[in-house]
């Protein structure tokens, strides 16, 4: 039973980073309807700056390096090339993306190089605490706790502020809120720097021996792979969806690791997908689009 | 394009309904398009013209009532199987293949005419290679018939738009119907072309001995051509005639007057049906 | 946008109504393309005696990379279905055929059947496989497809370490014997084979194979997409109320379309097998290796780089994305495929940089890929 628990607990952990990695994925679809197959590599870029930084200027100072880096690459993509890109499909333009991915991830991975695993989680990692009869590792409190200020603070912008109304309007009707005066590159551009602050702050859970494992921060864009199909799960239209998916894939995982073995928890992951695809091919919460003749 | 005999049989609507959730497109309608005839379709725009029109292609399955070819009821078929059944179809949009030549899109056409799998076609069995041929030529006499017949080769986004009007419409008569369905043929055309295009429709009965459906809002080329009308309003049938007792139709008129008051397009078709009235 | 479109107007329009109206070609059009596929079979035929037998393997490489592309580029440009599971359908194909060949023993389950046999058996089982996804890729649009065939790939690297008397340890392996026929081994030299004075060995042998089955490959799939089955497919992909309208049936051609491309990845798989002189492996992590999501994205690659629904396009970007990696050592001389200390620009690292960037200059720029440059160029000249 305390065994269950705790996986329980390490599930939600893992599930809240993939949470906010699919969050962000799904804000980003909502605003251009791009797939965003490069949003590994926000994380992992904003992982590598702050390890760079991370012993001159510390942790916390590493923390605000990350994120901002990851969320300026986001929209130095999307300013440089997505939108450079007018007469490319929404598939092409997730095509795209994939090379995007693929450039950072090996030129990340090259620099890095072979020497020392990377680890960014400091003041968590690896530093069990005492609930009960209960031992936790910190990461996955830390990383539930900081996943559910984050939601909560999204969700009363998305809901409560201009700039979400904004959102909301563009994802219904990109046209319509032209026309309403809603001005569609901005909107555009703030989606992908929501998108590349949540992956920023993925990403120093991600880089954590409790979570992305042995070899920390080279590991985080695989162990981050997890955030499609959490976002598939939730549906791509919506972001109670994508933190739903986020926590159903960590559990998932958790729960397969724990009870089959760890190769078992990474597929369960995706046999999940599959079966909520076939029930419902626009994920949980997904629009389903009328196609018109 | 040689006048053959085919065998047209007449194309019934059965009390159709057709419902989206719970919008109903499509409520009850019947009408009969009898061979060789041109038959229209009018109604404001939403009256469910094109949802009718999806219903007898078997795109939407109705909820209720079932069209019928003759005696072959097409409700129920499976939707790629009424092709074959006589039922060419052009499009509202074109739809065309831009990057594919005219030939090959027209050839789609001859798709439910023609067998042959992957591998028979991978290995270029001879009798695929005569099929291709046979079927190429008839496609190519089509598009002469057209006025296409330099244009073969060219890639079907490279035309104007009238010429690309005209290989949607080979493409359905590629499917050697016997009742050709036109969505809006003369959308986007000014009044000389309309008036081409309604010489065309005309002489594809004449010449084919087929019957045609029409979809249309130009009231010019409906009252024109057609030899009967079927108004559809709010999904319902709202009157069914010949153009002369659907010009002095007061119902008609109404819907069209009174419909969405925010559309234009609808206003002009009104005072079209008005002014032909007048002058009939 | 493949090799089976016309780019360019016909230089005189065809008169109307004088001569009898028809879609033929002129004899010249027609018989020009015989004479470079004659040309290209003798170049491939000698090929081995003047190619030093490392740049066979290189050219094999790309050749087994080049199989699995030219059927995710029908599937997803010719069919508009989005894939990322062909790395799959390698692993498939390989396990298949070297259960089908090998012989069993108390570690392996093996048939021993005859490598043709086992070749054949392999192709139409990775077909049905692929057809037997058709209920869940039928259902599903773009992404989602997307997405859900990938899932393919990490339940292949978890069934391939839970199953090693199939697929062979992830640590050792098992292994497939090569190709032969009666009275032909392309995996020994025997018989003893000279051509032109040069013994024709093992890569020699296995350069022909490989070099008949894609020649195979291409014109099966090119006679097939230029016919009536390329233009379901292209109607499915652009329209499919209209499909369905001029008689195509959409999940039946949806369902065929994954089941060919399967079928591709199944031999490529085979192919992959040969290549490896045998070995049957699975990779080591799901992220890296020869059946990884590494590949599945690298097949992708060579698909766009080449321009989707582009056979040629498909070979092209197998000569980029699986060439590279194996040719830069050979070009520079070094043997260092890894570099100790990681930094540095491996052949692998700058591969994925250059056929990254392709990929995003492709998307930006030139939309059909290299079939379209190529497309391009042949225009100019002709002016």
């Amino acid at each position: 039973m305390t065994t269950f628990v705790q996986v329980l607990i390490n599930g939600l952990g893992v599930g809240a980073v993939f949470g906010l990695l699919a969050l962000g994925f799904v804000i980003i679809f909502k605003a251009t309807e791009v797939v965003n197959f490069a949003h590994g590599s926000l994380a992992l870029f904003g992982g590598y700056l702050a390890y760079q930084v991370k012993d001159s200027i510390g942790w916390f100072g590493a923390v605000i390096v990350g994120v901002l880096s990851a969320a300026i690459l986001a929209l130095a993509i999307e300013r440089l090339l997505i939108s450079r890109a007018k007469h490319a499909s929404h598939d092409s333009l997730a095509i795209m993306t994939i090379g995007i991915d693929t450039i950072i991830l090996a030129d990340v991975v090259r620099r890095l190089g072979t020497a020392a695993a990377p680890f960014l989680g400091d003041p968590y990692d690896t530093k069990s605490v005492s609930l009960g009869s209960l031992t936790v590792s910190r990461t996955y409190l830390v990383a539930l706790a900081t996943a559910l200020v984050l939601f909560t603070l999204f969700f009363i912008a998305f809901r409560k502020t201009s700039w979400g109304l904004q959102m909301r309007a563009q994802s219904e009707n990109k046209e319509a809120a032209a026309l309403m005066g809603i001005r569609s590159s901005r909107v555009t551009a703030s989606a992908w720097v929501v998108g590349g602050l949540l992956a920023g702050i993925a990403v120093f859970f991600l880089a954590t021996n409790d979570i992305g494992g042995g070899s920390g921060l080279l590991s985080a864009h695989t162990v981050a792979f997890a955030a499609f199909p959490a976002a598939i799960i939730g549906g791509l239209t919506s972001t109670e969806g994508s933190v739903i998916g986020g926590l159903i894939v960590g559990l998932t995982s958790a729960l397969g690791a724990q009870y089959v073995n760890y190769e078992f928890g990474v597929v369960a992951v995706y046999l999940v997908m599959l079966v909520v695809l076939v029930v419902r091919p626009s994920g949980l919460f997904g629009r389903v689009d009328q196609v018109r003749v | 394009m040689s006048t053959d005999t085919r065998n047209v049989q007449p194309l019934r609507v059965e009390g159709v309904t057709v419902r989206f959730g719970g919008i109903v497109a499509v409520n009850d309608v019947s009408f009969t398009v009898q061979p060789r005839t041109i038959h229209a379709l009018i109604g404001p725009n939403g009256a469910g013209k094109s949802s009718c029109f999806n219903a007898i292609t078997g795109i939407y399955t109705p909820a209720s009532g079932q069209v019928r070819l003759g005696e072959t009821v097409l409700t129920g078929t499976p939707p790629h199987k009424i092709a074959r059944q006589g039922i060419g179809r052009a499009f509202q949009n074109l739809a065309l293949i831009g990057t594919s030549s005219v030939l090959d899109n027209v050839m789609l056409g001859r798709y439910s005419l023609t067998k042959g799998q992957f591998m028979a076609y991978g290995m270029r069995l001879p009798w695929t290679m005569r099929q291709e041929r046979a079927h190429q030529d008839r496609a190519a006499e089509i598009c002469d018939y057209m006025g296409l017949s330099h244009r073969l080769h060219t890639p079907a986004g490279a035309l104007s738009y009238g010429e690309q009007k005209r290989v949607d419409l080979a493409r359905a008569l590629c499917v050697e119907p016997t009742v050709l369905m036109l969505d809006e043929p003369a959308a986007g055309m000014n009044s000389s072309e309309t008036a081409m295009m309604a010489a065309l429709i005309h002489d594809l009965r004449d010449d084919l001995g087929i019957s045609v459906l029409l979809v249309e809002h130009d009231m010019s080329l409906v009252m024109g051509i057609a030899d009967r009308i079927t108004v559809l309003d709010f999904g319902r049938r709202i009157a069914d005639d010949v153009p002369a007792v659907i010009q002095r139709d007061p119902e008609v008129i109404k819907a069209y007057l009174g419909g969405a008051p925010d559309e234009s397009g609808e206003s002009a078709e009104a005072a079209a049906i008005s002014s032909e009235e007048t002058s009939a | 946008m493949s090799d089976t479109e016309i780019a360019n107007p016909p230089a005189t329009p065809e008169t109307t109504g004088t001569t009898p109206v028809t879609a033929r070609r002129s004899t010249a059009a027609r018989v020009a393309p015989l004479i470079g596929w004659a040309v290209l079979l003798l170049v491939l035929f000698l090929t081995p005696v003047y190619v030093p037998g490392e740049w066979l393997s290189v050219l094999c490489w790309i050749m087994a990379g080049g199989v699995a592309a030219m059927g995710l580029t029908m599937l997803i440009g010719q069919a508009g279905q989005f894939s990322l599971g062909q790395a799959f359908f390698l692993l498939l194909g390989g396990v298949t055929y070297t259960v089908l060949a090998a012989d069993g023993d108390a570690e392996y389950i093996g048939f021993g059947l005859p490598p043709l046999v086992a070749l054949i058996g392999t192709i139409i089982i990775s077909g049905l496989a692929g057809a037997a996804f058709a209920p869940i890729s039928g259902r599903l649009r773009g992404i989602y497809l997307g997405v859900a065939s990938l899932s393919l790939v990490f339940l292949g690297y978890y069934l391939s370490h839970e199953l090693p008397m199939l697929a062979g340890s992830a640590s050792s392996g098992r292994y497939a014997p090569t190709f032969s026929v009666p009275g032909f081994d392309f995996g020994e030299t025997n018989p003893q084979l000279l051509l032109l004075n040069v013994p024709m060995g093992a890569a020699e042998r296995q350069f022909w194979l490989f070099a008949g089955l894609t020649v195979i490959a291409y014109l099966v799939g090119q006679g097939a997409m230029k016919g009536r089955v390329g233009r379901g497919w292209r109607a499915v992909r652009d329209n499919e109320a209209v499909a369905t309208v001029m008689g195509v049936s959409v999940p039946g051609e949806k369902a065929k379309a994954f089941a060919i491309s399967s079928a591709y990845g199944g031999l490529a798989g085979v192919m992959v097998v040969w290549w490896y002189s045998g070995l049957m492996k699975p990779d080591e992590a799901v992220e890296l290796g020869t059946y990884s999501t590494y590949t599945t994205i690298a097949l992708l690659a060579m698909c766009v780089i080449g321009g989707l629904g582009s056979l040629g396009g498909a070979i092209a970007g197998s000569a980029l994305v699986f060439g590279l990696p194996l040719a830069l050592p050979l070009l520079t001389g070094s043997n260092q495929t890894v570099d100790a200390s990681g930094t540095a620009f491996t052949p692998i690292v700058i591969t994925n940089l250059v056929f990254g960037i392709l990929i995003v200059l492709i998307v930006l720029f030139e939309p059909r890929g290299l079939a379209g440059l190529g497309t391009r160029l042949r225009n100019l000249i002709r002016r």
